[in-house]
């Protein structure tokens, strides 16, 4: 790949006079290359648009979850252009490979990757045009260009006495060149960076004004529900739709592949239609496995097979076998549902030249192949429009959601929003995969000798190949969709698909000095459909791996704070995240009788998070009263932001440890909707006091890393408070292992 | 036969079947996206309006039992600007994806007009019954806290 820098960014002029830059990500250029180039000096994929009347407007290419991209990126372009934050008018990117996420090869927002991949390549386009405009001010005051500042989207000249506001400089800068090289700020200089904490949309939120997917309107809307099989691998057998049919406003019943969708004038009226289809389902090929019964596979897979080596350092086996001093436990994490307040939902919309899917889809791209899959349409004759999400945490990821609204508004005539009930979201969601964790490890004193860790569980790619193969072939024929799908699967981890680290992350990265280290996967995928849940793997090794870190201190009689420093020699920013989260919260400390406190250390998505979390048991309910985070995630853009992220990250992590729990019964999920799937209310809501470490290293994830060690914190404080060790969650205040 | 409705101040004459739940009258026939639908059975708040002042789920008020005047999310700023809880929750940055913040505002916005300084309990129980999935809690506890201490909700 021989990607030269000009190549990566261009320059235009729209035809309203504005100045427009586009550009492509460094990691996406050899995608770009497999497409027609635009020889026409700029590509369509405008990323800043600026126009003369002073307006700004760039194209956020990572959607807004609740994360805070819309706010984080926004203040890149703000800081390398000098225009305030709030002055930037921030528009969603349609689908286009310039818009692809490095780090995925996928037009994805996940991962806790926005920051980190954006931190150089938006600064790096907002400073050329910045450049340009000087250059263009230059030009017009007859001075170099270092006699002229940027502030306040304004051009300033050194005389202190000359100002060209931007929109005055926008038609001669386009005719400027692009410079190879640009320099960016220094930190010292940040004005916004590291400052910039209001949230831009804040307002439209507190207004009602944001549009979330559910909120689209197009004239003739009208609404449809699908009832899905009852049991995972159920089929269709036969619909009676005729009473349907007869209800009021009810314009068709159809059958898709998901299922039977009815379509009716308004959304009641196609819910009370729904009620009446008589449908048989066939059940002969379904899944009736409940959660004993899937871990009773774990185990005989783990059993049977010791799995593939994910790290082995030294010689954990034999050193286990050479001595007595060798401590075991096992752990369990269940299936558990990502209920974003806004249940799934998407808008479709038909028309003579292609199909317009409105969707609050984490992956674009990805819904543009699942609509193509199911209608007449190829991708390229396909919109998506991206509108605010009521919530991702990976739900959004895939996109069955997409692939039956477009199934239906290419069988009815007019614009059709699909809502999902919160049951039918609770029901056909992709769920947090359930994981078997085995723990061998040998103790010589007060140090570990030897880990061994075997993880037993399926790979989240299996499930997530469907669309996101296609995905990166928009122009393969669709009859080769499920084809690129099982290639990917089979191809997982060779040069054509990437490593599925879903399983085992936050188990290989073990952080602690230890001579032996073993961590293996061993493949078992029970036939219930997975995906990525906040924190995805870390979720769940984050929980095995730091509740048995408290066990071997326990047995070593080491206090859980200073074992854990011991095996932290050269991990300095581990070590600083556990030395603030313990000093703060004053880990040594008295506490009012009947609380303990636990505590747990865990890196994910590139940042170290420590926190101590101080618990009790009242009338048999575990309460949580306090959780002290200490966080350092490199430079901060917002660090308000950082800190909504963990606060909301560590409530997201105690909801699992105290009420995360989703179960079949003969097939059929018994879980439903928020009396019986359980999230944290305000009133058992901890105070949460959040500590941000000052770095200098590049910015990292902060969307996912508050959660994971948020559960073995709380579990190692029940152990503390009753001697019981909590090795499955959701935690029981009354017996933890019975 | 139509069903009359004041929302916001403006009257409207409704065609909807007298079951339909309000949340789906105000969203789908008067355009007034703001109020959310989250579960449809009142577990978690993120559709809560105002009827004479008290704060309902309509997601689960039939619109035949609509007794009085609606206030929506959309109908809290006058013409002085936003309402001084929406003020707080930009202040104190709480929304995160914001999809249940209607509610939540919606919620504390009645609780305060009926008692203007509730103290910390008071908010806990009251507000628990609107969900967030963000975590934003203990920003919605310092807004309305901040509010309450300021005195002019």
């Amino acid at each position: 790949m021989n990607v030269s820098r000009r190549d990566l960014f261009r320059l235009g002029a729209a035809g309203s006079g504005a100045l427009v830059l586009s550009m492509t990500l460094p990691g996406c250029a050899s995608r770009q290359s497999r497409e027609p180039s635009h020889e026409q000096g700029w590509a369509p994929n405008a990323w800043l648009e600026l126009d003369p009347e002073g307006g700004v407007v760039f194209t956020l290419d990572r959607v807004e979850m609740g994360q805070g991209t819309y706010t984080g990126i926004t203040t890149l372009v703000a800081e390398e252009l000098d225009v305030p934050p709030e002055r930037i008018e921030v528009r969603f990117a349609p689908v286009g490979s310039d818009y692809t996420n490095p780090e995925y090869q996928l037009q994805v927002t996940g991962g806790s990757t926005s920051l980190r991949t954006s931190w150089q390549p938006i600064r790096a386009g907002a400073a050329r045009v910045r450049y340009v405009l000087v250059n263009a001010a230059a030009d017009v005051w007859q001075v170099q260009s270092d006699q002229i500042t940027t502030r306040d989207g304004a051009a300033h000249h050194a005389d202190g006495n000359q100002t060209l506001p931007y929109g005055e400089l926008v038609s001669l800068a386009s005719r400027q060149s692009l410079p190879d090289e640009v320099e960016l700020k220094a930190r010292d200089d940040f004005r916004y960076i590291g400052k910039h904490d209001q949230r831009l949309d804040a307002r439209a939120k507190v207004t009602g004004e944001a549009v979330f997917g559910i909120d689209v309107e197009r004239d003739g809307l009208v609404y449809a529900v699908v009832t899905r099989p009852p049991m995972q691998g159920a089929w269709l057998e036969s619909v009676d739709d005729a009473q349907a049919r007869q209800m009021p406003g009810v314009i068709d019943v159809l059958t898709i592949e998901r299922g039977v969708a009815v379509v009716a004038e308004n959304y009641w009226q196609a819910r009370k239609a729904q009620e009446k289809l008589a449908i048989r389902w066939d059940e002969t090929d379904a899944v009736t496995k409940d959660h004993k019964a899937v871990f009773t596979q774990y185990r005989r897979a783990a059993d049977d097979s010791s799995g593939d080596t994910e790290r082995s350092e030294g010689d954990a086996w034999g050193r286990l076998e050479a001595t007595d001093n060798r401590f075991e436990a096992e752990y369990e994490a269940p299936f558990l549902a990502h209920a974003t307040m806004e249940p799934q939902n998407a808008t479709a919309e038909v028309s003579d030249t292609g199909m317009q899917v409105w969707a609050p889809t984490q992956g674009p791209d990805m819904a543009r192949i699942a609509a193509a899959r199911v209608s007449r349409f190829s991708p390229d004759e396909i919109t998506v429009h991206t509108t605010f999400l009521g919530g991702g945490f990976g739900r959004r990821l895939t996109q069955e959601y997409v692939e039956e609204v477009a199934a239906i508004a290419d069988r009815v005539e007019r614009p059709v929003k699909l809502i999902w009930s919160r049951e039918e979201d609770i029901r056909h969601d992709m769920y947090r995969p359930a994981m078997l964790h085995r723990f061998r490890a040998s103790l010589d004193g007060s140090r570990i000798q030897a880990w061994d860790h075997q993880v037993t569980g399926p790979l989240i790619f299996d499930w997530f190949a469907r669309n996101a193969a296609a995905a990166q072939y928009p122009w393969a024929p669709k009859f080769l969709y499920n084809t690129l799908a099982s290639m990917g699967r089979m191809t997982e981890d060779t040069f054509l698909t990437p490593k599925d680290h879903s399983a085992i992350e936050g188990a290989v990265e073990y952080p602690y000095d230890v001579p032996n280290i073993l961590v293996r996967h061993t493949h078992a995928d029970a036939g219930i459909p997975v995906s990525y849940w906040r924190s995805v793997g870390h979720s769940h090794n984050g929980f095995a791996v730091e509740t048995f870190m408290d066990e071997l201190a326990h047995e070593a009689g080491e206090d859980p704070v200073a074992f854990r420093l011991q095996h932290l020699a050269d991990k300095p920013r581990h070590r600083r995240v556990l030395e603030l989260a313990a000093e703060k919260a004053d880990w040594s400390g008295p506490l009012p009788e009947g609380r303990a406190r636990g505590v747990a250390l865990h890196r994910s998505f590139g940042t170290y998070v420590a926190q101590v979390v101080e618990a009790s048991i009242e009338n048999q309910r575990i309460r949580v009263h306090r959780v002290v985070c200490a966080t350092d995630c490199g430079q901060m853009v917002n660090p308000d932001v950082v800190r909504m992220q963990m606060e909301g990250g560590i409530i997201f992590g105690l909801t699992a440890a105290l009420y995360g729990w989703i179960d079949w019964e003969e097939g059929r999920l018994q879980q439903s909707n928020f009396h019986d799937y359980i999230l944290m209310r305000q009133e058992e809501t901890p105070e949460i006091d959040v500590i941000l470490v000052d770095s200098d290293e590049g910015p990292q994830g902060v969307g996912e890393p508050g959660t994971p060690p948020a559960i073995p914190a709380l579990g190692n404080a029940l152990f503390a408070l009753t001697g019981e060790r909590q090795r499955r969650t959701p935690f029981s205040a009354e017996s933890a292992n019975g | 036969m139509s069903i009359s409705l004041r929302v916001n101040g403006s009257d409207h004459e409704i065609q909807s079947d007298g079951e339909t739940p309000l949340l789906w009258v105000l969203r789908d026939e008067l355009g007034l996206k703001g109020s959310k639908f989250g579960c449809g059975m009142g577990q978690c708040g993120a559709c809560t309006v105002h009827i004479d002042g008290q704060a309902i789920r309509s997601c689960i008020t039939p619109l035949e039992q609509v007794s009085g005047p609606v206030t929506t999310i959309e109908g809290l700023a006058t013409d002085a600007g936003l309402h001084p809880v929406q003020e707080a929750w930009i202040e104190h940055n709480v929304p995160q994806c914001g999809y249940c913040q209607s509610g939540q505002i919606m919620s504390a916005v009645a609780l305060l007009a009926q008692e203007p300084n509730p103290d910390d309990e008071r908010i806990r129980r009251y507000m628990s019954g609107n969900l967030c999935r963000c975590g934003t809690y203990p920003r919605i506890h310092a807004a309305i806290r901040a509010v309450a201490d300021g005195g002019d909700a």
